[in-house]
């Protein structure tokens, strides 16, 4: 599939496979400590980190470290951890609230790294631009040989860092749920949640450095929240939602990959947009609270609504012709939609120029204006509410009462005959 | 009348053993400010116990403080004559239900088996046991055919119930609640009191804090009556006097509240 791609796209398919490889592989790691993060409201945490590990790198770097390497690690790692300690001590001194102590340390440590940077000898391997948008394109030249292959450097140490955090996830799992749900009940039956979270802190930290130099400071962040929220929306379980979360990442960093390739544009940036995309779209198609389920529970309501009046609506044009008066307004469009479809389905019957109900169509008006009347009874009952007030509510209330509330109003209402207005309730079908 | 004049029995200390539950001298602050003073506590027997006081009283500051989720700044809480630290996994915690995120990824089964963590320990994951243990507890609670069920969809009863199956998981001898009829509809009250009744039958200590004086009455054997300072425990229609009341709901309060202003911002009263 890659040569294929290769072909569409142009260049040496090897040197992209490997750059896209490492992309795909640092987004899971992001994906996977984010999931926890966006789930325990932590992510501007996360935010601050990907930030603060500038300055860490760039004094690494200065003492003579070489970027990619352990030293650098290690040094971005400390001014992580300093980072989170900076924010909880501003918290407890000088009462500033997590997120405007996050706002303060993580910009204030970012612009010392930058300063540090700019200020820097020439000849030092740091790129002020490289370490906001981050560089993919040279990943694949800085090799190491394993095997007689040589893999990429970059590569190397972001699958050992993915392989570390995932083996503590899966250790550590049950914990993670308990603490990043009830941390209070946590506490109490011994589980340490100090450590617990000092550990996703950590965990944080390295998903943060292993991508640092590969994908930049914006796209870490973006890799830490957008697929964890995307998965939020699409999971009801937290590790479905970790692993829905690694999947759009890794998709996310494919397609951005592939698509910066195409036009020849920055990976780094292209991958953050692809992920902002699939967060539109789980947002409108999530299966719950998404834009279309939500819009196509609205239609279904209305249809419903639409039948169910047109069928009380029938039924009351022959009780007022009963009692001898005028016949009630006149149904709207929709309604004679749903007259039509009343009449195939078998509910209504047309006779010349009226409708008449069949025997189920009755029994289905009836529960309607059942429903009506009981609530205007128990409106009346309970709210001491002037006549006028009764009809309004009991329109929409009468699509929405089931069977047992019905019952329960009719016995909290006494089991009347009639509603407020003096008109008979039918029984119940 | 109170359960608690119609079975003597419970009255006397358990012959032989340590209390159940003995708070002694406990001061709690929150942030330096101390919420609750120098609180003597012991519960002997099991029994319902009801921890009743007005809003910002420190009820729930006491049991958090027993729980070692709030630093004590004075005196010292044993279960069964021992640390906290020793006997966990006998001590169950059911915290207010608004202290976390309902529309939180997981199940009601996943809350449920929470409860055998502690007993589990640090890695082991739950198994055929604990599944059965989780099914046993949500039965008992009347929740048996939601385990299932996203704790987002659930009505804030059943929320509770799903806590209080969580405790009942975990098999503790202790029950510490806090608030757990609080926004809870007529129908989870009473299911939630009959299992708590059960759970005293079952001869284990069940520690309720409530607000509602009229409930309280008629729901708990004993009663600590508690307004930032322990006034009065014991049977519940000897505490419930209404002498009692007035020194819990209008007593002398704003001379503690200063002096906790005080102590916080390290000044003076007036």
């Amino acid at each position: 599939m890659l040569f294929g791609a290769a072909t569409f796209f142009g260049g040496d398919p090897a040197i992209h496979g490997w750059a896209m490889a490492t992309a795909a592989v640092v987004a899971a790691s992001c994906a996977l400590v984010g999931t926890l993060l966006v789930v325990r409201r932590m992510s501007l945490l996360g935010d601050a980190i990907g930030h603060a590990v500038l300055p860490g790198i760039a004094i690494a770097v200065l003492a003579g470290g070489r970027p990619g390497g352990l030293f650098v690690f290690v040094g971005a790692v400390a001014a992580a951890l300093l980072t989170v300690w900076l924010i909880q001590g501003l918290r407890a001194a000088g009462g500033l609230a997590e997120d405007a102590g996050a706002g303060v340390v993580f910009t204030t440590l970012f612009a010392i790294g930058v300063v540090i940077i700019s200020a820097a000898p020439a000849g030092t391997h740091i790129d002020p631009a490289c370490v906001l948008a981050g560089d993919l394109t040279f990943i694949p030249f800085d090799t190491v040989t394993i095997a007689d292959r040589a893999v990429p450097r970059a590569f190397l140490a972001a699958t050992l860092s993915f392989a570390v955090l995932a083996a503590a996830a899966v250790a550590t799992w049950k914990l993670q749920v308990f603490t990043a749900f009830d941390p209070a009940a946590a506490r109490a039956a011994g589980v340490p949640v100090a450590a617990i979270t000092a550990g996703l802190l950590a965990a944080t930290a390295v998903a943060t450095v292993a991508s640092f130099d590969v994908v930049g400071a914006v796209l870490v962040v973006a890799l830490l929240v957008v697929p964890a929220a995307a998965a939020e929306l699409l999971a009801h379980r937290l590790h479905v939602m970790a692993l829905i979360a690694m999947a759009l990442a890794v998709v996310g960093a494919c397609i951005g990959y592939l698509a910066a390739w195409h036009f020849n544009t920055n990976a780094a940036g292209m991958i953050a947009v692809v992920l902002g995309l699939e967060y539109i779209a789980a947002a409108i198609l999530a299966p719950d609270d998404g834009v279309f389920a939500r819009a196509f529970g609205r239609l279904r309501l209305a249809w419903r609504v639409a039948r169910e009046d047109r069928l009380a609506g029938v039924w009351r044009e022959e009780e007022s012709a009963a009692r001898g008066r005028s016949a009630v307004a006149a149904p709207s469009l929709l309604e004679r939609c749903a007259a039509e479809w009343l009449r195939i389905d078998g509910s209504l019957v047309r006779d010349g120029g009226t409708w008449r109900l069949s025997p189920r169509g009755r029994r289905d008006a009836e529960t309607v204006v059942r429903s009506h009347r009981l609530w205007e009874a128990w409106l009346g009952r309970h709210a001491d509410l002037p006549l006028d007030h009764l009809h309004p509510p009991a329109e929409w209330v009468e699509h929405h009462l089931g069977a047992a509330m019905r019952r329960r109003i009719e016995v909290e209402t006494g089991w009347r005959q009639s509603d407020p207005h003096g008109r008979e309730i039918p029984p119940e079908a | 009348m109170s359960r608690a004049a119609a079975d003597p029995g419970q009255d006397g200390p358990r012959a032989g053993g340590p209390p159940l539950v003995d708070f002694h001298d406990v001061t709690v602050a929150y942030g330096g400010r101390p919420v609750i003073w120098n609180v003597d506590l012991e519960i002997d027997a099991a029994c319902l116990f009801g921890i009743i006081g007005p809003n910002g009283a420190g009820k729930s500051t006491l049991l958090k403080a027993a729980l070692g989720l709030v630093p004590m700044v004075g005196g010292s809480v044993h279960f069964f004559g021992k640390p906290l630290r020793e006997v966990r996994p006998r001590v169950g915690y059911v915290p207010q239900r608004e202290t976390v995120d309902w529309d939180f990824p997981v199940n009601v089964m996943d809350v449920v088996l929470m409860g055998t963590y502690g007993r589990l320990g640090w890695f082991r994951r739950p198994g055929a046991r604990e599944r059965q243990l989780a099914r046993d507890s949500l039965d008992r609670v009347g929740l048996a055919d939601l385990a299932g069920r996203q704790i987002g969809r659930l009505s804030g009863g059943q929320q509770q119930r799903v806590f209080l199956a969580r405790a009942l998981a975990q098999q503790a001898d202790v029950y510490l609640l806090d608030e757990p009829m609080a926004g809870v509809d007529m129908r989870s009250q009473e299911q939630i009191f009959r299992v708590l009744a059960e759970l005293k039958a079952e001869g284990r200590l069940v520690i309720v804090v409530h607000h509602d004086l009229r409930t309280a009455a008629e729901w708990f054997d004993r009663v600590a009556l508690v307004d930032m300072r322990l006034v009065a425990s014991g049977p519940t229609a000897a505490v419930l006097t209404p002498e009692n009341l007035q020194r819990t709901y209008a007593g002398h309060i704003d001379v503690l509240e200063e002096l906790g202003r005080a102590v916080a911002t390290r000044g003076r009263t007036p």
